[in-house]
């Protein structure tokens, strides 16, 4: 399959208006960064995050509007210079850092890296293609960053004035990290994604450990060494791709005949992408990001890192589309989908039910991009741009129950409707829409199915409807149960407190329950003019959605807008009736009891019998890990 | 008359429907266990004293959600009758057991607190099995649409035999009977997520239960294809044999019955695919 690319080559020093905001969107957050960092002070650190939701949106959305991409842009020599510099130094710091803290696995994965390092330095060859490469995917990324990542900035500034330490420096990093996603999702130069691929990390691991007790500390080793593998996989898939084609560009990578390219190349960056998205086996690395202050676990899941996963396979999707490698990625991805929402059933930590749900939604995303088709590709940046608002909401909602009314444990939970009725109600909100009819969430399971049906010949496919139905009937019963515990109440209250919260723990919260909100209803029109489009660029096929009035019509199925206005409706009234209805007029009674006390605490199902296969669930994972690369990527 | 007008028709009137399927069945269980068994109208007269009754709540909350799950219901039985795509349909039914589970959750009582567990755990064994079904109706028909499988010349039963086995082994999770019907469990947990509702808003939770029988019989319905004979036959008859069913067998645990979901029902379904998919 050949894709037909509009090469638009701009020189880099040209006056371009294009340029400017794609340049600005990278560099701008490192510079907010920077100067948060330096200057320490209250009023600069929040009016500077306050100010990056405007000035990246408005950036973003020049860049998704264009009518000129998908672009590339040249880069000057020095630059490609200086980003292999940084790499060495990188790896060095990532070697330090093993040896300061006595991490043999650190160590040696940062040697093998640097030894790695030197031999693609050595072997590349010099290539004319552009190092920048901007298309609606790129800009999509753009714009859930503004949206979505900058907003945990704002409530990070309110969130670390509860006894936290540090603000300044984390809100800093915050930003930094915001601009390192940017970059890494605008680089076509395979060599230089590796480089943005471990700054994530470095990201990611100096905010793990960044209250620097020894959890933090051990937990922070832990995911920097799980995600130096995804760094090692990147490069023996570059040193594949150079000995086999001596290309290392995306573009160029997607204008061949995906025959010619090397499957074990493509397994590999698979393989980085599988790490990266926290899958099964190597989700303990997300799930030890929850002991960091709670705005690290929002921006880890929603809008950077754990994405970067999602994003490199929908990058390469054309081309390992219906290869054994794909079906077999599906086999695991959507094996992590449904197993990860089993074992979320067992956990008790509010934060790691959500890390847990996010790994699961991350392998049905993961799943969706490997199927490939024009469908399944907007289904997945459907799951990815929902997932995002959703997971940085809850995470938010988390952290505001944490700080403001001490409950980190779903046991501490129970009758939260009396203490925290507004936050209960966001925190509903948000598992709505991780998993119900109309959501974003479930629009894209349902886009899955209605696609996948249509090509049952292999017993992956099957095995992919199963994953989607039983994947989101355990979720819809983790998401349940959490709110069941939360919503009992003891006889007889009618009256509800609410606590006043700071406004910026407000105005993050409206904002997302806004975007939420507005992208619901607007969702037909939504899907079938925004994401089908890119859908289209990635896939360089027609995709065969699109919205009558606010109907979404996908092949000869239909989603009307009454179906999806009565789902809305329904399920608003059941998330907000609680706090507006009272029947005035209606006697109450005591529970019936059968004669006995009442309970002071009621348990809910804890599903330890799903404990015990934990080990063997984690087993079978890394089997199919191992069968990704050596028969998908051709090992043998 | 329009297929639409008919659908809508059937769904405005699903609750009067449904109550008169709830008074043969308890006619047609009694007469299995030899007694007389009450009137058919016995449900509407059970409607008219419960609303006459004085209503009775533990909390607003609670008796909302019961009023919610009946709305829910309904409003999945209106979507699966008129918005032409059963996927979609599977999934609304999510929400009518959000509502119940979210109100049995609410209140301090531990029946209606385990009763909400199970119920979910009863989510957990029949809503894969229905997506399962749903597709299996796409590869028969070669769409989602109810009005293809309404008109389709063949007859899906005989093409996806197993997966209709397996949907009527279902049926008793889906409608709490026995062996399935640990949600309830009347002698053990004495009715689950209803015991707490009364009067009025018992009704409403009545109602609903009364609609999931038109909901879950019409999809027994579907698998005569065009022939509506065959579908009726079908209906009467899995409707004669769950209720023998719920007659003749004991409650099982509700780890019997997750189990028998996903070790029996699910792979024998997916077989049938495979095999369906492979066949052509």
């Amino acid at each position: 399959m050949k894709r037909h690319f509009d090469i638009i080559i701009v020189h880099f020093k040209t006056e371009g208006s294009m340029e400017f905001y794609v340049t600005a969107s990278i560099v701008l957050p490192w510079i907010a960064a920077l100067i948060i960092y330096l200057a320490k002070n209250d009023t600069v650190t929040n009016v500077l995050s306050f100010l990056m939701l405007p000035i990246l949106g408005y950036f973003a959305w020049e860049v998704y509007f264009s009518n000129t991409l998908p672009m590339l842009i040249e880069t000057p020599k020095w630059v490609g210079s200086l980003i292999t510099i940084y790499d060495f130094g990188l790896l060095g710091y990532f070697l330090y850092q093993g040896m300061k803290n006595r991490s043999i696995l650190v160590s040696a994965l940062a040697i093998l890296q640097l030894a790695l390092l030197v031999i693609v330095v050595l072997m590349i060859q010099h290539s004319d293609t552009a190092d920048i490469y901007v298309d609606k995917l790129t800009a999509f990324m753009y714009m859930i960053v503004a949206i979505i990542g900058v907003p945990i900035a704002i409530f990070a500034t309110k969130y670390m004035e509860f006894d936290e330490k540090g603000k300044h420096s984390f809100v800093a990093i915050l930003i930094w990290f915001l601009g390192v996603m940017n970059f890494a999702v605008s680089v076509n130069n395979i060599e230089w994604f590796f480089a943005l691929f471990e700054t994530t990390t470095l990201a990611s691991f100096v905010l793990i450990r960044f209250r620097m007790d020894k959890e933090a500390v051990n937990n922070a080793i832990l995911a920097l060494w799980m995600n130096q593998i995804g760094g090692v996989a990147i490069l023996f898939a570059l040193l594949m791709l150079i000995k086999t084609s001596g290309m290392y560009h995306f573009t160029d990578l997607l204008s061949v005949d995906p025959k010619m390219l090397s499957l074990a190349a493509l397994g590999f960056l698979s393989l980085s992408a599988l790490v990266k998205g926290a899958q099964m086996p190597f989700h303990k690395w997300l799930l030890g990001a929850m002991v960091a202050p709670t705005p690290v676990s929002a921006i880890l899941h929603s809008a950077t890192m754990v994405k970067i996963a999602p994003y490199l396979l929908l990058r390469i999707s054309p081309i390992i589309k219906g290869t054994l490698l794909a079906k077999l990625l599906i086999i695991t991805t959507g094996f992590v989908f449904v197993a990860a929402a089993v074992i979320a059933l067992t956990q008790d930590n509010f934060k790691k039910i959500l890390a847990y749900s996010t790994i699961s939604l991350l392998g049905l995303m993961m799943l969706a991009a490997v199927v490939g088709t024009p469908i399944a590709i907007t289904a997945s940046l459907i799951l990815i741009l929902f997932h995002a608002f959703a997971k940085g909401f809850l995470f938010v909602e988390a952290g505001v129950l944490e700080k403001v009314f001490h409950v980190k444990y779903i046991k501490e939970m129970r009758r939260l409707i009396e203490k925290a009725p507004l936050t209960l109600m966001f925190i509903f909100f948000g598992f709505l829409n991780m998993t119900f009819v109309p959501f974003g969430t479930f629009i894209g399971k349902w886009l899955m199915i209605e696609e996948v049906s249509g090509f049952l010949s292999h017993g992956s496919y099957i095995l992919l409807i199963l994953y989607v139905g039983a994947g989101s009937a355990f979720l819809s019963v983790l998401y349940m149960k959490v709110l069941g515990i939360s919503v009992r109440k003891s006889h007889g209250i009618e009256k509800i407190k609410l606590t006043p919260l700071p406004l910026r723990f407000n105005f993050v919260s409206v904002w997302y329950y806004a975007w939420l909100f507005a992208l619901t209803i607007f969702i037909a029109p939504f899907i079938s003019t925004q994401l089908v489009p890119i859908a289209g660029e990635i896939s360089g096929g027609l995709v065969n959605i699109h919205a009558d009035g606010l109907s979404l019509i996908i092949n000869h199925s239909t989603l009307y807008f009454w179906q999806i206005m009565g789902a809305l409706a329904i399920l608003l009234l059941i998330h907000a009736l609680p706090f507006f209805v009272h029947f005035k007029n209606v006697d109450t009674a005591m529970p019936y009891n059968c004669g006995e006390a009442f309970p002071r605490h009621i348990e809910t199902y804890n599903f330890v019998c799903i404990s015990k296969y934990e080990s063997y669930i984690i087993a079978f994972s890394v089997a199919l890990f191992i069968m990704v690369l050596v028969l998908g990527g051709g090992l043998l | 008359m329009k297929f639409e007008t008919l659908m809508f028709l059937l769904t405005l009137f699903a609750p009067i429907l449904g109550g008169l399927v709830y008074g043969v069945e308890r006619i047609v269980k009694a007469r299995m266990q030899s007694r007389v068994g009450p009137p058919l109208m016995q449900p509407f007269y059970d409607f008219f004293k419960l609303m006459d009754k004085r209503p009775l709540m533990v909390h607003s909350l609670h008796a909302v959600m019961g009023i919610m799950y009946f709305i829910a219901c309904w409003f999945s039985l209106l979507v699966l009758f008129m918005g032409n795509d059963l996927l979609v349909a599977v999934f609304f039914h999510v929400i009518a057991v959000l509502a119940l589970t979210i109100g049995a959750f609410s209140v301090r009582s531990s029946y209606s607190v385990i009763g909400a567990m199970r119920e979910l755990m009863h989510m957990i064994s029949y809503e894969p099995l229905m997506v399962l079904m749903v597709v299996a109706f796409y590869e028969v028909v070669g769409s989602f649409n109810l009005k293809d499988i309404l008109n389709y010349q063949g007859i899906p039963l005989f093409e996806i035999p197993v997966v209709f086995i397996a949907f009527v082994l279902a049926i008793p999770m889906m409608l709490h009977k026995s062996p399935f019907d640990v949600a309830e469990a009347h002698q053990e947990i004495v009715g689950g997520p209803e015991i707490e509702y009364s009067g009025p808003f018992y009704e409403a939770l009545y109602t609903g239960k009364w609609i999931e029988y038109i909901y879950v019989f019409f999809f027994v319905f579907l698998f005569g294809g065009s022939h509506y004979w065959l579908g009726a036959l079908l209906v009467v008859l899995v409707f004669l044999f769950v209720n023998a069913l719920d007659n003749a067998s004991a409650r099982l645990d509700f780890r019997r019955m997750v189990k028998f979901s996903w070790f029996v029902l699910i792979p024998v379904s997916a077989l049938n695919l495979i095999f369906l998919s492979l066949w052509r």
